[in-house]
């Protein structure tokens, strides 16, 4: 039998976390329904890194950026222009995309090492631009008091509205996860030089992805500044393009959902760390060399072989799923 | 608006940048030729060499402190570097590349931590000693005197450098290291040294280039982060692991911002970013040839 | 069908090939045999466009493909097998073999459909001629040494490919596997109608397959012709099968 990509038993343990946060701002204190929205975010972010890294296989060292460039690009639009909201949305995480098929334009050129730094030169501009350009960005300071519709404005109006999006999202990235494109990325992630002799253009396919990807940043930057009504020039600085490249770790970078579990459990230590000690990025760094010595497929990863183990010892029937054309 | 001695002494400044970059990038390029991994804790590596000589200067007073923290800074953090490197950084060798990278990036996490835990988050100084003070004329342009001497540290670095890889059995080996690993083993040589020396040489040296850049600056958390991406770009258009080619870097990356300022001081950060990105768009794998 | 001219290729001073020759026609086993450091990979390269010639020309159906980047000469109908095994270790081995199929069918940009039903039919026929539909959901990478080789062949053929290039085939496989994969040859080359050009370490499979035999020595075509014709060669007999002991 041929395995549906909407399986019933992938999909009810989806649904029940879904109707949980449906009703959990009703039972939860303002705080952690804020906790929870910023942890969306994150985990989109990452999921969308995570789309051209850990199925992609390319070097995107500077991912922060177009999570940055949509975030700014709403900002802007919605304080210096006069054009509704729904317009603005809609376009901004456009605009992150095209900042992305601009980088990636250049970086697809280049390999492995050399893709990562001419990326983060390229981001470090864009990054120079948004910390320099007082007049339009404020610079160091930010924008702040974005005007946020009333409607979305409240924390819990914020994370349903976020909600929404994640999941509209999510179903967006594991159709295309299943798709031929999908498939073929992660070939081109274990071996680009083969894929190009069975005939894919390699570098159209990576740039391609580069664009979803950062389409879906863009469109973090904007749940991002509905959530905080405020911009500044740290979302595209590297050390968030690096932590983010953490989460996708942490989860699992072959695995589908993976990110998520990294977003959350990194947000969740900022967060509950935070409060104890101000040395937060000391438990980071620790956390992350536990991993690379003991989990370096992350959580989900050793999951995944774990079950795939399970079900290779029992000869089980899934195995021979594709015996039917 | 540009008169030529404004020219001239700006030249001269971002020449002096350029030093202190090269003294840092060569151990960066050097890691990078000998491991293969681009080491982001490179830039608190930095930031601790700068702390410690700022340490020292407290502790020794009077100029005798200065040229003390000058030699001891960047054995302090030869010596932090050793320790990592020994206790958890060989174990990684025969792992995934990307996998070495990650684990510079959590050494660089918590070394940041540490120097706030052991300095705090103040902003500190030094002072360089008063031979140092004035300045000299040079081609018409006056420039202050440290940076005069920084002129004359770079190359030294440079050509001690070159002396040591082309002259020594050890540099002559983690050359060889650098451009064939197999072979370096085969011949038996315990590569695992070969490479805790390359590693503690190259952090050794942007130990140098934190306590050379403290009287410049206020030293500050957060030095490393704007050092690292600078000095991983610089280490990139130069050619990785190509020392000749970190120079030629620094000097681009140095002389492009000094003369930013000059033309349009808001967006002087700017420029040394474009003047990357023309280079690897006109040669994508660095101005001189690289070891990879 | 192919005609390899006066053919070119040097790195950095070292010249790999020099003016290698050779002719396929259609439906032909064609061998490319040589000692070590021969060209002969490389000449494959330049044939599949991963490497430029620096000089002479590719010529397939009529048409001059030297120019070509690999994806395009994949397109006219060439596929290759690599000596080292070439495949995508983290896939399973039918996505291995799906993605050649769905890039031959140019559904590979396709975003929206979820590609488990795509393809399948085909996936499978291959699978099952090269013999690998019972492990078609392992992992590639968890294969053992002579599977490899096997899906290295099967990717190939997933293009539909109207010429087939081998490199070196059974490259440490046992005296079984060996046999076992030369026959799949020979099946595939009578079966499918295939013209497939191979090179080869052991020689006695390559006089019992191959219907034409060019000699490769020092990046120079020395001859290429019938097994028995070359067997008698005296210019072959001194390079190659008297001379290093390769045989």
């Amino acid at each position: 039998m041929q395995k549906s990509t909407l399986n019933p038993n992938v999909l009810w343990p989806w649904t029940l976390i879904l109707v949980l946060l449906i009703f959990l701002p009703f039972i939860i204190p303002r705080f952690y329904t804020y906790i929870l929205a910023v942890i969306f975010v994150t985990a989109l972010l990452a999921m969308s890194l995570n789309m051209v890294v850990g199925h992609g296989g390319l070097f995107q060292f500077h991912h922060a950026v177009f999570y940055g460039v949509g975030a700014y690009a709403f900002a802007l639009m919605l304080m210096k222009t006069a054009m509704p909201m729904w317009v603005c949305f809609t376009v901004s995480p456009f605009i992150a995309a095209a900042a992305g098929f601009l980088i990636g334009w250049f970086c697809v050129r280049l390999a492995n090492l050399y893709f990562a730094m001419l990326q983060i030169s390229l981001g470090s501009l864009i990054w120079a631009i948004a910390f320099r350009w007082y007049d339009l960005t404020h610079g160091d300071d930010g924008l702040h008091g974005v005007p946020i519709p009333d409607w979305i404005s409240s924390t819990s109006g914020a994370y349903y509205f976020i909600l929404f999006f994640l999941v509209l999202c999510l179903i967006a990235m594991y159709i295309i996860y299943h798709s031929p494109f999908g498939t073929t990325m992660q070939a081109i992630r274990d071996n680009p030089a083969r894929c190009s002799a069975v005939g894919i253009n390699v570098r159209r396919h990576q740039l391609t992805a580069i664009v979803i990807a950062t389409f879906f940043a863009g469109v973090a930057g904007v749940l991002f500044v509905v959530l905080e009504h405020s911009v500044f020039p740290d979302l595209l600085f590297w050390v968030l393009s690096l932590e983010i490249f953490i989460m996708c770790l942490l989860g699992g970078w072959f695995t589908f959902a993976g990110p998520i579990l990294g977003a959350a459990v990194t947000v969740a230590l900022r967060t509950f760390v935070g409060i104890y000690t101000e040395y937060w990025t000391l438990i980071l760094g620790i956390l992350l060399i536990l991993l690379i010595f003991f989990l370096p497929e992350g959580v989900m990863g050793l999951f995944q072989r774990k079950l795939r183990n399970r079900r290779y010892e029992e000869g089980a029937p899934g195995k021979r799923r594709h015996a039917q054309g | 608006m540009t008169d030529l001695g404004a020219l001239g002494s700006q030249f001269f400044v971002g020449l002096s940048r350029a030093m202190i970059l090269f003294v840092v990038c060569s151990g960066l390029s050097f890691v990078l030729g000998v491991l293969r991994v681009p080491n982001i804790a490179h830039g608190s590596l930095y930031m601790i060499g700068a702390f410690s000589a700022y340490s020292i200067t407290k502790l020794v007073a009077g100029p005798a402190g200065f040229w003390l923290a000058l030699i001891l800074a960047p054995f302090v953090v030869a010596l932090v570097s050793l320790v990592a490197e020994r206790a958890l950084f060989c174990h990684l060798y025969q792992r995934e590349h990307l996998m070495l990278l990650l684990f510079t990036f959590a050494l660089s996490l918590i070394l940041g931590d540490l120097v706030k835990i052991i300095w705090g988050a103040e902003y500190k100084s030094i002072m360089a000693p008063e031979v140092f003070n004035g300045s000299v004329s040079l081609l018409g342009a006056s420039i202050p005197r440290y940076n005069f001497f920084l002129l004359i540290v770079g190359p030294l670095v440079a050509v001690g450098l070159w002396f040591f890889t082309n002259k020594t059995k050890m540099g002559k080996i983690a050359r060889a290291a650098a451009v064939d690993r197999e072979m370096v083993g085969a011949v038996g040589i315990n590569v695992s040294w070969v490479f805790a020396f390359a590693f503690v040489l190259g952090c050794f040296l942007a130990g140098l280039g934190g306590a050379l850049v403290a009287p410049t600056v206020s030293i500050t958390l957060g030095m490393d982060h704007n050092l690292i991406i600078e000095a991983f770009l610089i280490v990139t258009i130069g050619g990785l692991g190509n020392m000749w080619g970190a120079m030629v870097g620094s000097l681009i990356f140095g002389l492009s911002q000094a003369f930013g300022v000059l033309f349009w001081p808001q967006f002087a950060i700017v420029f040394p970013y474009m003047a990357v990105v023309i280079v690897l768009l006109w040669r994508p794998t660095g101005m001189l040839k690289s070891v990879w | 069908m192919l005609k390899v001219e006066r053919l070119y290729k040097s790195f950095d001073g070292f010249v790999a090939v020099s003016g290698a020759e050779l002719t396929v026609e259609q439906g032909q086993l064609v061998a490319v045999i040589g000692p070590n450091g021969a060209g002969k990979t490389t000449l494959f390269n330049l044939i599949t466009g991963m490497l430029k010639a620096d000089r002479g020309r590719v010529v397939f159906n009529g048409e001059d493909i030297s120019k070509l980047p690999p994806h395009e000469v994949c397109r006219k109908g060439i596929s290759r097998s690599f000596q080292i095994a070439n495949i995508f270790h983290r896939l399973t081995v039918f996505k291995n073999v799906q993605v050649a199929v769905l890039s031959q069918q140019g559904k590979s940009g396709n975003l929206f459909r979820p590609a488990h039903r795509m393809a399948v039919h085909e996936t499978n026929t291959i699978l099952e001629s090269v013999g690998l539909l019972e492990k078609a959901d392992d992992l590639a990478g968890s294969l053992s040494h002579g599977d490899h080789r096997i899906l290295e062949i099967a990717i190939a053929l997933g293009n539909q490919p109207r010429m087939l290039i081998l490199d070196e085939p059974t490259a440490g496989m046992s005296p079984d596997e060996t046999a076992a994969t030369m026959a799949l040859i020979r099946r595939l080359a009578e079966s499918q109608g295939l013209t497939i050009l191979f090179c080869e370490h052991d020689m006695d499979v390559v006089f019992n397959t191959a219907q034409s035999i060019m000699v490769m020595h020092y990046g120079k075509t020395i001859i290429q012709a019938k097994p028995e014709e070359v067997r008698a060669n005296k210019d072959v007999q001194d390079a190659y099968l008297g001379g290093e002991g390769d045989a």
